[in-house]
C-alpha cells in the first residue's frame, strides 16, 4: 500500500472516508441537537436562575447559583415523590413484566387458534390511547356509577356502595397500578414470547426426557435463555414507569388527595406550569434526568456487552 | 411558521419606526397617520375563554369592530379554561404571537397583572368605558393601586338550587339563616340522598360560609399579603362548612365542583334524585329539569319549567338577608405586547357600549356595567324573572378571592382543594388553617413555595 502511486493512494483514501455516511448521520444528529440539546441547555440555565413569571414577562432573571437546587433538596415534599415514584415504578415494573411471562408462556402452551385470540387481544389493548383507556378506568371506578361498586354490592359487600376509591392514596395507586399494568402487559407479553419462540425445541425435549418437571424447566432451562430480552423488557418498564405522568393527571382529575398521589412528573407539571415556578421545576427536572440515568446504566451497559460479543 | 412570525415582527418594527418618524417629521407624504385619531389598519385577536360568550355577541363584536374600524379586522379565537394560564403565560410575552385581547379568569386577572402582562388602561379611556360604573371588585382585582390593568368581562354568582318537592314533603322551607340552611339539608340527608351534594375539595362554593362569618381569605398589610384562615371569623365559618359537609353531603371528601345537575335532577326511569339541594352558577339551570323535546327535536331539559318541584333560593347570612358568595367570572385585558393597541382600544369602546352590554345581559351574563343589571331582572317580555333577580342579588353581596400576585399559582397547585379535602375529612379546623396559613402566605406573594 505504501508503495502505490499517489494517484491511488487519492483513491483509497476517497474509499476510506466516503462523506455519504456523515451526512446521512447529519439530519439524525440536527434532530438531536436541537430537539433535546436545545431544552436540556435550557433547563440547566433556568435551574441555576432565579426564574419566575415576573422573568416570563421580561425582567431580566437573577442567576441563583445552586439556591433552586439547595431549595428543592431540603423541601420534604420532594423526596416524599421520589420515594413514592421509585416504589411505584418498581412494584409496576415487576408486576408488568411476571404477568407478561405468565402471559408468554400460556400463549406457548396453547392451541394456536387461541393464541391467535389472544394476541389480537393484546394488540387491541396495546393500542387503545392512552386518554380513552383511563377514562375507562375511571367510569369502572366510579364512586356513584361505577360498575366495580354495583358488582361489589351485588355480591353482598354493602360496605362497597358509593366507595370512593379514588379518595385514599392506596386505593389510588391500586387504580392507578391496573390502568398502567393494563396498558404495558402486551409489550412485555408479546417481547417474552417472540423470545421464547427462540428456545429450541430439541434442548426442551431433552429436558423432559431426563424426568424434568416443568417447574424445573422454566427455571433452569427457559428463563436463562430468554434472560436477556427479560432484563431488556424489565428495565425499559422501570424507566417508562419512573416517567409516568398523565395516567395519574388523568385520574386526580376525577377528584384525588393530589399532593399524596404525585409522582415525579406531577410534582415537576404542578411547581412549573400549576405554580409558575420555572426554575424549581427545572431543577427537579435535571434531578429526574440523572435519576433515570443511573436507572437506565444497566442497560445501556448490557446492549454495550451485546454489541461487544 | 417561524419564518412568517419573523417577517411579521419585522414588518411591524418597522411600521412602528415609521411611525415614530412620521410623528417626528412635521410633514409627510400623508399616508400614515395624517389624521391623530385613525389607527392604521391591522388585523386583532381577541381570546375569549370557554364558550360563555355565545355566537350571536361574537358575530356581533366582528361585525361592529370591521364596520367601525374600515380595513381591519378581528378574529376570535376561543381557548380552554383549563389550560387558559399556560397558555397566556407562554403567548402574552412574545410580540409577535401575542393575542390583543384576552379574557382572563377574574382570579387569574392579578398574577398577570402584577406580572406587567397587560396594558395600562389610561384613565381617560378607563371613565369612557364606564369609570366607576363598572364592577368594583372586577376593577380591583386587575388593577395595581390606582393603575387599571383588567377590566370586568361579565359577572355570574352562586346560588342554591332545591328540589322544592323533596323539601316541602319534608315540611322545610326556605331558610332565612345560614344555620337555618345547615339544619334543614341536615333533616334532608339519608344514606341514597345528599341533603346538601357538595364535594369536599369544592372550595369556590365552600369559602362563602367563610365571607358569611365575616371572615378573609388574605388580606394585605402594605405590599405584603397575609393568608388569614387561623382569623377566628373565618375558622368560624370554616367550622360551619365542615359540620355540613359532614352532616349533609354523600360525596367523598375528594370530590371537586363537579356536574351538581346529576345529583337534583330524576334519576333513570323516574328513581328519586340523589341530592335535595345543591349550590351553582346561574346557567346550571339549563342542565335541570324534567326531560323535553326542543325545537330540533333533541332531548333536553326543561330549565327548571316545573316550579312545584325545582327552585332556587340565594344562600341566606349568618343573620338573615344573602350571604357574600364567590364571584365567578372574567375580565378584559390588552396584552402589553399588542401591536395594536389602538385598535385594541377600540375593540374595548365596543365591549363597553350601551349596545354590547345590553346584549350580555339579556343572555344571561352578568354585564360589567352596572347600569344594566336590571335588564338581567325581567325576561323578553318583561315580566320579573327569578334566576335574573337571585343573580343580581347574590352578585351584589359576592366577593372575590384575594387579588394577590400569587393567587394563580396557589390555585395551580390546587392548595385550596387539599384544604377543604383536609376539613371535609373531619380534621381539626384549627391546627388546618394554622398549616395552611404558613404554605400559603409566600405562594400569595409570589414566592417559590
Amino acid at each position: 500500500m505504501t508503495t502505490a502511486t499517489p494517484a491511488s493512494a487519492i483513491a483509497i483514501r476517497r474509499r476510506r472516508t466516503p462523506a455519504t455516511p456523515y451526512l446521512l448521520l447529519l439530519p439524525a444528529v440536527l434532530i438531536l441537537l436541537v430537539g433535546l440539546g436545545y431544552p436540556v441547555y435550557w433547563q440547566v440555565v433556568t435551574s441555576l436562575q432565579q426564574y419566575g413569571m415576573m422573568q416570563q414577562f421580561g425582567a431580566p432573571p437573577t442567576f441563583a447559583g445552586l439556591d433552586n437546587y439547595a431549595r428543592i433538596f431540603s423541601d420534604d415534599r420532594l423526596w416524599a415523590v421520589v420515594g413514592r415514584s421509585i416504589v411505584f415504578c418498581l412494584v409496576n415494573a415487576f408486576l408488568t413484566v411476571a404477568i407478561g411471562l405468565g402471559l408468554a408462556l400460556l400463549m406457548k402452551a396453547v392451541h394456536s387458534a387461541v393464541r391467535i385470540t389472544m394476541q389480537v387481544v393484546l394488540l387491541l389493548a396495546w393500542a387503545t390511547p392512552l386518554v380513552a383507556a383511563v377514562t375507562v378506568f375511571r367510569w369502572l371506578f366510579d364512586y356513584r356509577s361505577g360498575v366495580v361498586n354495583w358488582l361489589l354490592v351485588q355480591i353482598g359487600l354493602d360496605q362497597y356502595q358509593g366507595y370512593a376509591w379514588l379518595a385514599q392514596p392506596l386505593t389510588f395507586f391500586l387504580v392507578a397500578t391496573l390502568v398502567i399494568v393494563w396498558m404495558s402487559v402486551p409489550f412485555v407479553a408479546m417481547s417474552l414470547y417472540a423470545g421464547l419462540t427462540q428456545v429450541s425445541e430439541e434442548v426442551l425435549e431433552a429436558a423432559r426426557l431426563d424426568g424434568a418437571s416443568p417447574r424445573q424447566i422454566l427455571r433452569h432451562i427457559l428463563l436463562p435463555l430468554v434472560r436477556p430480552v427479560l432484563a431488556i423488557v424489565l428495565l425499559l418498564q422501570i424507566i417508562w414507569d419512573l416517567r409516568v405522568f398523565a395516567q395519574i393527571r388523568l385520574l386526580q382529575d376525577g377528584g384525588a388527595p393530589v399532593s399524596e398521589t404525585n409522582l415525579l412528573g406531577n410534582f415537576i407539571y404542578e411547581l412549573g406550569i400549576g405554580s409558575q415556578d420555572f426554575s424549581g421545576a427545572a431543577a427537579v427536572s435535571i434531578f429526574v434526568l440523572l435519576l433515570t440515568v443511573l436507572l437506565a446504566a444497566p442497560y445501556v451497559r448490557s446492549l454495550m456487552k451485546e454489541d461487544a460479543a | 411558521m417561524k419564518r412568517t412570525r419573523v417577517v411579521a415582527t419585522g414588518v411591524a418594527t418597522s411600521l412602528t419606526l415609521a411611525l415614530a418618524l412620521a410623528a417626528c417629521a412635521p410633514a409627510d407624504e400623508g399616508g400614515s397617520g395624517d389624521t391623530g385619531g385613525t389607527p392604521e389598519a391591522g388585523d386583532i385577536t381577541l381570546w375569549l375563554a370557554g364558550s360563555d360568550t355565545s355566537d350571536e355577541l361574537r358575530q356581533y363584536l366582528v361585525d361592529t369592530f370591521a364596520e367601525e374600524n374600515p380595513g381591519s379586522t378581528l378574529t376570535i379565537e376561543e381557548q380552554d379554561w383549563t389550560d387558559l394560564v399556560t397558555k397566556l403565560t407562554t403567548a402574552l410575552p412574545d410580540a409577535a404571537n401575542t393575542p390583543d385581547v384576552v379574557e382572563i379568569g377574574n382570579t387569574q386577572a392579578p398574577t398577570f397583572t402584577y406580572a406587567g402582562a397587560f396594558r395600562e388602561i389610561s384613565p381617560e379611556l378607563y371613565e369612557e368605558l364606564g369609570g366607576d360604573k363598572l364592577l368594583q371588585s372586577f376593577v380591583e382585582a386587575g388593577s395595581i393601586d390606582d393603575t387599571k390593568y383588567a377590566l370586568p368581562y361579565y359577572y355570574g354568582s352562586r346560588y342554591m338550587f332545591y328540589r322544592k318537592d323533596i323539601w316541602t314533603k319534608a315540611g322545610l322551607e326556605v331558610p332565612k339563616t345560614l344555620e337555618e340552611f345547615g339544619d334543614s339539608v341536615k333533616k334532608l340527608q339519608s344514606k341514597k340522598q345528599s341533603g346538601f351534594a357538595i364535594g369536599g375539595q369544592d372550595w369556590r362554593n365552600g369559602i362563602s360560609w367563610v365571607f358569611a362569618n365575616g371572615g378573609e381569605l388574605a388580606v394585605k398589610d402594605g405590599d405584603q399579603w397575609t393568608s388569614t384562615l387561623s382569623d377566628p371569623n373565618t375558622v368560624k365559618g370554616l367550622e360551619q362548612w365542615q359540620d355540613v359537609f359532614e352532616g349533609a353531603s354523600n360525596l367523598p371528601p375528594t370530590a371537586k365542583d363537579e356536574a351538581y345537575w346529576d345529583f337534583l335532577n330524576d334519576g333513570t326511569d323516574g328513581e328519586a334524585p340523589d341530592g335535595a339541594t345543591i349550590m351553582a352558577p346561574g346557567w346550571a339551570r339549563w342542565s335541570l329539569g324534567d326531560m323535553t323535546k326542543n325545537d330540533k327535536g333533541e332531548e333536553v331539559r326543561d330549565g327548571m319549567a316545573d316550579d312545584s318541584k325545582f327552585d332556587i333560593f340565594a344562600l341566606p347570612g349568618v343573620d338573615g338577608g344573602v350571604a357574600p358568595v364567590f364571584a365567578g367570572g372574567s375580565n378584559m385585558a390588552v396584552s402589553a405586547k399588542s401591536q395594536h393597541p389602538e385598535l385594541a382600544d377600540n375593540l374595548l369602546r365596543i365591549i363597553y357600549s350601551d349596545e354590547y352590554q345590553t346584549m350580555l345581559a339579556k343572555a344571561g351574563l352578568g354585564p360589567a356595567n352596572s347600569d344594566f343589571d336590571k335588564l338581567m331582572t325581567v325576561d323578553e317580555d318583561g315580566n320579573p324573572n327569578k334566576f335574573g333577580e337571585v343573580t343580581v342579588e347574590t352578585a351584589q353581596a359576592s366577593k372575590l378571592t384575594p387579588a394577590a400576585p400569587g393567587w394563580a399559582a396557589v390555585e395551580g397547585a390546587l392548595v385550596y382543594e387539599e384544604l377543604f379535602q383536609k376539613i371535609a375529612e373531619g380534621g381539626d379546623v384549627t391546627a388546618i388553617a394554622k398549616e395552611y396559613d404558613a404554605k400559603l402566605t409566600p405562594m400569595l406573594n409570589g414566592q417559590a413555595g
